[in-house]
């Protein structure tokens, strides 16, 4: 039997004249594994909705032609009931999760279809098992990490029994150890003969797990090839925004028609040039415990002028509590010792409207920093606020960040791309050169962190400094000067990104580098 | 100038105390359940539920002392509760902002004449309000009895609360949504009101980066510390928008999470856990149904609802 099968399928969203999706025919034989890639907004998310039944049932939009699931015509059949044979994992774990412990939500879907006592406690137990989270079954959710987060909901739709996983993103918006563990589940499933939809933007990483490659651009399934042509559509896949390996591309101009270790013996791989930095503009000292005494942070951290330095380390490291600490807007439960010089001067004691004035922060929800309803009047609202308006300044943070065309729009309706360049110019606007950037890259496909990468090259070259806490290592070798890796609240490691990422048990803490690392090591071993 | 202090007193300064006193950070404390292992947290939710509901009839239908008396009952509850001193202050601090600004948004409104109904003889002006006041509803004058009344109401709203929110402070939200399933109540209403629970603590997490965010761009920037409190209820005001934006596209992502999980596939669930009623319920069953003896007796002798409702 089919696990999917579709034919003339157009789906066009209320609203829009033109559809979203146009599909003239796709089939996926029940045990297949599929990964789908494409840029945001390219088509990938309308087409696995399709396909679980979210369209039409749960979001409407005008559907026409035929989505037939285990040969169920999915506009027929009730949402319900095509849980029960395809379960869909989302992006972002947090949320999807709502009851309080681990164990009542995964036992969520089966009180659903009022399965008996026993025979959820017998299923939740054994779907905890097989996420390996049984440890976790009383824990709290929202105490979670993001990887356990997700291992939770996979665990309450695997207590289902369904016959097909959609995992849409599953990755994108945890850690590295996070992503290992969801990913070292897909050999599972594959073992298990599970059928499987994977979106993904990580396609070196799922390749193993997966037997063909689907691209959706514009709305059109442009590329539907077996996983071992990937090399020859290496460089159009690459084209379209897609995070390719280096070394497929190199695989491809030596004219190599697969994957094979040998092959890459020739194949070197060189970083971009690291800038050094000028004069030391940022020294920070700072330590954070709890009101228990547990220490969060106890390190020290130096930023030069004209540098990006990468901030990495496993989820619950203290990265984003060093960054907190530094612009003064810690949880006010703990406490904290800091001594922070900017720019020669000590601003340890200035509160954070003061501080703001030497530098930036950008949080990771980056939406919270829009309070008005135009993207001129965001930017202005920081200048006027520290008192440096001028339509000179306006003018440049518009010119550097390219809003031009959007300064009467509201930010929060702008794409996601636009929207960060909007947070960004609202907070640089305050005139600060420092800028500390929380998980910039979370969420966010090849596409739009390159071009964020190109934005933080440019505020480089006008001598802004900047610390951005990311997991995202191929992101790191290209745009990043320097690394600093932090484990328990310290940071151990600091370097260029390719002696750190070719260190020894850089992986234990928590920093997986680009698979083109990993090629090197391999030919230098 | 002094009136305008006066009205701006009653509708901002018990915000003010709440955000001064516990930051937004602390609503989030206090709207989102931690574990425990003491009495209220071994309760059915039916029976803090019920609870809930006997203290407002019991405090609505008796004089204004028995509410007082509840209150302080309840409030000191949460020093039972898991961390349960920085509970009951915050408990506290939300007491004193909702008794404040209870008291206020009663006391100059009310007429002499249901004061006088009220068992109050005479009436001692302690403040006479532009004539242009009465088009905001007030009375000409604000007197000392109109404080004492709007005090006395006060306390049947802040026993509600209290005992609202130690249902929020023990119960899980999967637990609600098993009592609700097996109270019957429909599926859909079930999620919504459970989700409201779960969302709450975000809400706050959420204003309270947004205000922060507010802050390192300068708002309230050269200002004095004085004044920051006022500064972060405009912060949190405006951090109302992009905060309700964010949910709402999460909320999309959280509908297709349950509803691809089998949510509304039938009209009830089963449960996991069954919710029993333990003996710690039936002592709970006990005290309530003192509490309703104490409002029937309460009325027999005269303590019944001495103060009249006007528009509450």
């Amino acid at each position: 039997m089919k696990f999917v099968e579709i034919k003339n399928l157009s789906v066009t969203y209320l609203g829009n004249f033109k559809p979203s999706l146009v599909v003239d025919s796709l089939e996926i034989e029940e045990g297949e594994a599929v990964l789908i890639v494409g840029k945001s907004g390219s088509g990938k998310s309308t087409l696995v909705n399709a396909i679980n039944g979210v369209i039409p049932n749960l979001i409407k939009a005008e559907e026409k032609g035929d989505v037939f699931v285990f040969g169920y015509d999915v506009k027929n059949t009730p949402i319900s009931k095509l849980s029960r044979l395809v379960g869909t994992l989302l992006q972002d774990p947090e949320s999807q999760v709502f009851n309080y412990k681990v164990i009542d939500e995964v036992a969520f879907g089966l009180e659903n279809f009022m399965y008996p006592p026993e025979e959820i406690r017998k299923r939740v137990f054994e779907a905890l098992k097989v996420t390996g989270i049984t440890h976790l079954a009383d824990r709290e959710v929202y105490k979670l990490s993001g990887g356990e987060l997700q291992r939770t909901v996979l665990a309450s739709i695997l207590a289902l029994e369904p016959k097909a996983l959609i995992l849409d993103e599953p990755t994108s918006n945890i850690d590295p150890v996070g992503t290992k563990q969801v990913f070292d589940l897909l050999r599972t499933f594959r073992e298990a003969k599970k059928s499987l939809i994977i979106v993904e933007h990580k396609v070196d990483r799922v390749l193993p797990y997966v037997d063909r490659v689907i691209l959706v651009n514009n709305g059109r399934i442009e590329l539907d090839i077996h996983k071992d042509e990937i090399i020859d559509y290496s460089d159009k896949l690459f084209f379209e925004g897609i995070e390719i390996p280096e070394h497929f591309l190199y695989l491809k101009k030596i004219g190599a028609r697969e994957f094979k270790p040998e092959l890459l013996k020739g194949y070197v791989h060189i970083p971009p040039k690291r800038y050094d930095g000028s004069e030391e503009v940022l020294y920070a000292n700072v330590k954070v415990t709890t009101k228990n005494g547990e220490t969060l942070v106890d390190t020290e951290l130096r930023l030069k002028r004209g540098h990006v330095v990468a901030l990495m380390g496993k989820n619950g490291a203290g990265k984003s509590t060093l960054l907190k600490a530094i612009v003064g807007i810690l949880d006010r439960k703990l406490q904290s010792k800091v001594k922070i010089i900017a720019y020669g001067e000590d601003i340890s004691k200035k509160n954070i409207t003061e501080r703001g004035k030497y530098i930036a922060y950008l949080p990771q929800n980056f939406d919270l920093v829009f309070v008005h309803r135009k993207v001129k009047d965001e930017i202005e609202y920081t200048m006027k606020n520290h008192k440096v308006y001028s339509k000179e300044r306006l003018n440049h943070f518009i010119k550097i960040f390219s809003l031009e065309r959007y300064l009467e729009e509201d930010p929060l309706v702008l794409s996601m791309g636009q929207r960060r360049r909007v947070a960004m110019a609202s907070v640089l606007a305050s005139g600060a050169k420092i800028v500390l950037m929380d998980e910039p890259t979370s969420g966010q496909d090849w596409y739009h962190r390159d071009m964020l990468g190109k934005e933080l090259m440019n505020l480089r070259d006008m001598g802004y400094s900047v610390l951005v806490v990311t997991h995202d290592s191929r992101f790191v070798d290209k745009y990043c000067d320097m690394v600093y890796v932090m484990n328990e609240g310290k940071i151990v490691k600091i370097g260029k990104p390719e002696e750190v990422f070719l260190s020894e048990g850089i992986e234990d803490l928590g920093v997986y580098p680009p698979t083109e690392y990993e090629v090197m090591r391999y030919n230098n071993h | 100038m002094v009136s305008w202090i006066l009205f701006f007193y009653g509708s901002v300064i018990p915000v003010i105390i709440v955000l001064a006193l516990i930051g937004i950070k602390g609503f989030v404390e206090i709207t989102r359940y931690e574990s425990g292992t003491t009495f209220f947290y071994k309760l059915n939710p039916i029976t803090k539920v019920v609870l809930g509901i006997v203290v407002m009839a019991v405090a609505s239908v008796t004089t204004w002392w028995i509410g007082a008396i509840l209150t302080a009952a309840m409030l000191l509850v949460y020093l039972t509760l898991n961390d349960g001193f920085r509970k009951f202050m915050y408990a506290f601090y939300l007491f004193l902002s909702t008794f404040l600004g209870g008291t206020w948004s009663i006391a100059p409104y009310t007429p002499y004449s249901v004061l006088q109904l009220a068992g109050f003889k005479q009436f001692n002006v302690i403040w006479v309000w532009p004539s242009y006041f009465t088009a905001f509803g007030y009375e000409p004058y604000l007197t000392v009895q109109q404080l004492i009344y709007g005090a006395q109401v006060a306390f049947r709203i802040t026993a509600v609360v209290v005992t609202s929110l130690l249902l929020v402070l023990t119960t899980t939200a999967s637990d609600i949504f098993r009592m609700f399933t097996k109270l019957k109540v429909p599926i859909a209403i079930t999620f919504a009101i459970t989700v409201a629970f779960t969302t709450v603590p975000k809400v706050f997490d959420l204003i309270d980066t947004s205000v922060k965010m507010q802050f390192l761009r300068g708002f309230g920037y050269g200002k004095t510390a004085i004044l920051r409190p006022f500064y972060l209820l405009v912060a949190a005001i405006l951090a109302i928008p992009p905060t309700i934006i964010y949910l709402a596209r999460n909320a999309r992502n959280l509908a297709i999470s349950v509803d691809t999980r089998g949510f509304r596939a039938y009209n009830s669930r089963t449960s996991l856990v069954e919710l029993t009623y333990s003996k710690y319920d039936y002592i709970m069953w006990g005290i309530i149904v003192m509490l309703i003896v104490l409002a029937i007796l309460a009325n027999i002798f005269g303590f019944g609802r001495t103060i009249p409702y006007t528009g509450l």
